[in-house]
Order: C-alpha cells, then sequence, then structure tokens
C-alpha cells in the first residue's frame, strides 16, 4: 500500500517524515528579534506619553500600544512558532481560537461598561442608598 | 486458500519516527498548537477581569479592602528589562530548534540551557516586584484589583516555571538519548506562547493607562 502525502493534505506544505529545515535562516531571526527590541521600546516610550503631551490626551497612545502589540504578536507567532512556514491548518486553529477568545471577552467587558465608564450603577459601583419607609400601625 | 503476504508496519512509506495522519500534521503538534487556542481563552478571562477591577480597588460592597492600585507601584524600567529577557530566551529557543533541526545537538543543549537560564531571570523578576508590592502594602487579599493582578501575572509566571521544567527535563534527557526534533519544535511553540501572551500582558496591564 503506497500513500501519498498529496492524498494527505494538499495545501500543507508540511509533509509526514520531514523535518522542517525550508524555515527562516538565522540571520532572519536575529532581525526578528531586533524589530521586537524596537517595537518595545517604542512601546515603554508611550509611558510617557502624558508628560509630553499633556494629561488627557492618552488615547493615541493606547491605540499606538494596541497596534503595536499586534505587530508583535504576529512576529513571534509567524517566525518564531514558524506559523508562517507550516501548515495553513495549524493557523486556523490558533488564529480561530484567539477571534473566539477576543469575541468572548470584548462581549462581556462591553455590557459590564468597561468601554463607557458612565457612571451607570449597574456593574460594581457601590449600589443606591437603601432608603427605609416606616408604615404607621393600622388603627392608630 | 492463497497465502497473503502481509507487509510489516515498519516498511510502510512514512519514514523514522513519524505516524501518517489525516492532516499531515503530527499528533503531537497538533495537539500543542490545539492546546495553545484553548489557553488564549484562560489568559482572556484573567485579562479581563484585571481590566475590570483595576481602577475599582474597593468598590465591592463588604469587600472594600486597601484602595491601593497594583499600577501605582509598577516600575515600568524593571518591567522593560525582564520583558526584553524573555524576548531573549524566545531568540535561544527558536536557535535551539534551528541547531537540532540541523542535527546538532550539541547547540541545541547550549541553547536551551541558555533559554533555562533566561526563563529563570525572568521569574526571578517577577518573585523580585510581588515583593516589593507586598512590602508596599499589596498583598494577594488586599482589594480585587490586586487579587485580579497577582492572579494574572501569577499564572503566566507558573506557565513560565513549567516551561523552565520542561526545559530542564529535556535537556537532561538529551545527554542518556538523542531528542527528537519535533519533541524540541513542540517545546519551543510552548515557549514562544508564554513570550506571546506577555507581550499582551506588558502591553494592556502595564503599559495601557
Amino acid at each position: 500500500m503506497s500513500t501519498t502525502v498529496e492524498e494527505l493534505d494538499d495545501d500543507s506544505p508540511v509533509h509526514p517524515g520531514e523535518h522542517h529545515t525550508h524555515g527562516p535562516s538565522t540571520s532572519t531571526y536575529f532581525t526578528i528579534f531586533w524589530v521586537l527590541v524596537a517595537i518595545t521600546a517604542l512601546e515603554v516610550s508611550t509611558y510617557f506619553w502624558s508628560s509630553w503631551f499633556g494629561d488627557g490626551s492618552h488615547y493615541p497612545a493606547v491605540v499606538l500600544l494596541v497596534v503595536m502589540m499586534v505587530v508583535k504578536f504576529i512576529l513571534i507567532a509567524s517566525f518564531f512558532m514558524h506559523l508562517r512556514f507550516d501548515s495553513k491548518l495549524l493557523s486556523r486553529i490558533f488564529y480561530f481560537g484567539l477571534l473566539v477568545a477576543m469575541m468572548v471577552y470584548v462581549a462581556a467587558l462591553a455590557t459590564m461598561n468597561i468601554f463607557t465608564d458612565n457612571g451607570n450603577p449597574w456593574f460594581n459601583d457601590p449600589p443606591p442608598a437603601v432608603t427605609t419607609t416606616t408604615v404607621a400601625p393600622a388603627g392608630g | 486458500m492463497a497465502d497473503i503476504a502481509l507487509e510489516p508496519v515498519e516498511d510502510l512509506e512514512f519514514p523514522d519516527d513519524t505516524h501518517a495522519t489525516s492532516t499531515g500534521i503530527s499528533n503531537t503538534k497538533m495537539a500543542m498548537w490545539v492546546y495553545l487556542a484553548s489557553d488564549c481563552l484562560l489568559f482572556g478571562g484573567l485579562i479581563s477581569t484585571y481590566l475590570l477591577y483595576k481602577n475599582r480597588p474597593g468598590s465591592i460592597p463588604g469587600l472594600a479592602g486597601s484602595p491601593l492600585k497594583a499600577s501605582e507601584l509598577f516600575n515600568i524600567p524593571f518591567t522593560s528589562m525582564t520583558s526584553f529577557i524573555l524576548l531573549m530566551s524566545s531568540l535561544t529557543m527558536v536557535l535551539a530548534v534551528n541547531a537540532v533541526m540541523g542535527g546538532d545537538h550539541k547547540r541545541m543543549r547550549l541553547w536551551l540551557s541558555a533559554t533555562c537560564v533566561l526563563g529563570g531571570l525572568f521569574l526571578a523578576g517577577q518573585v523580585y516586584e510581588f515583593t516589593e508590592f507586598v512590602r508596599e502594602g499589596l498583598g494577594y487579599t488586599s482589594n480585587v484589583s490586586a487579587s485580579a493582578f497577582y492572579t494574572l501575572t501569577g499564572f503566566h509566571g507558573a506557565h513560565v516555571a513549567i516551561g523552565i521544567i520542561m526545559l530542564f527535563s529535556a535537556v537532561g534527557y538529551s545527554f542518556r538519548k538523542q531528542l527528537q526534533a519535533e519533541a524540541v519544535e513542540v517545546l519551543g511553540l510552548y515557549w514562544h506562547f508564554v513570550d506571546i501572551v506577555w507581550v499582551v500582558i506588558f502591553a494592556i496591564v502595564y503599559l495601557i493607562p
């Protein structure tokens, strides 16, 4: 019996029994590492954002931080974890799990007013003061 | 009835240490990826909990506790250094995987040991940070914000500690028997995931105001 690799998975660049020597070279790994270090340095610099631009202007810093975080995430997953060079199925499994997690938690956080801190006492704020009423005894 | 010559299993066309799977991906590697995808849910839950409570340290009636927030005690230069150390450990890990793929087991051991040391340094930094926070009066049960912070970073630290134990075991095992390239690769996947989670924690917990 002979089973060819093509019968197993057409879109997979990884075949059973192969060692993955087709990944990036050592110099590519070092390049990615230094890019990651540079992005981390930029991230840390946003910590001083409010001292440069004033207290009320931190929203651009938050957007920048999220973008840089996503870039770092993708670089590590693609190159260090070899997702870019491995079977597409693995990327689908990992990114699907990540997407589901993000959707679940963004929805949960939204229902708890984390994005709109408008003083709604529904979650976590102190409960409204309890008012007591005295009922006059009947027939008095 | 004619005799049927059965082909020994060893003679099938899947070489060496691999098994035939319908996806063409080994079960070990697939299992690790599925585990990592599910771990996203765990850390997603812990990060969400921290985000909910970070600015509400004493807001649950009956559980007021200390008004101190973990974010008031962050030492960003120090945490940046530990983040750099963890990034460096990812580089040494990927170099270990590269070495074993090329059949260089001596160099693989060297890079795996370096990853162990760097992981240990990161953990030491985390222990130092926690100790400083407790000294400042922020214990695990000081308030809900502190509990959420310690649980999140503590779970990450536990993942790093488990990674270090696995790396040590791999280095020790490699002296007795030759490690399979795929075993090191799967170990590397776990280690890089720990690094990825820290990338998210560092940005969301430490840097976003």
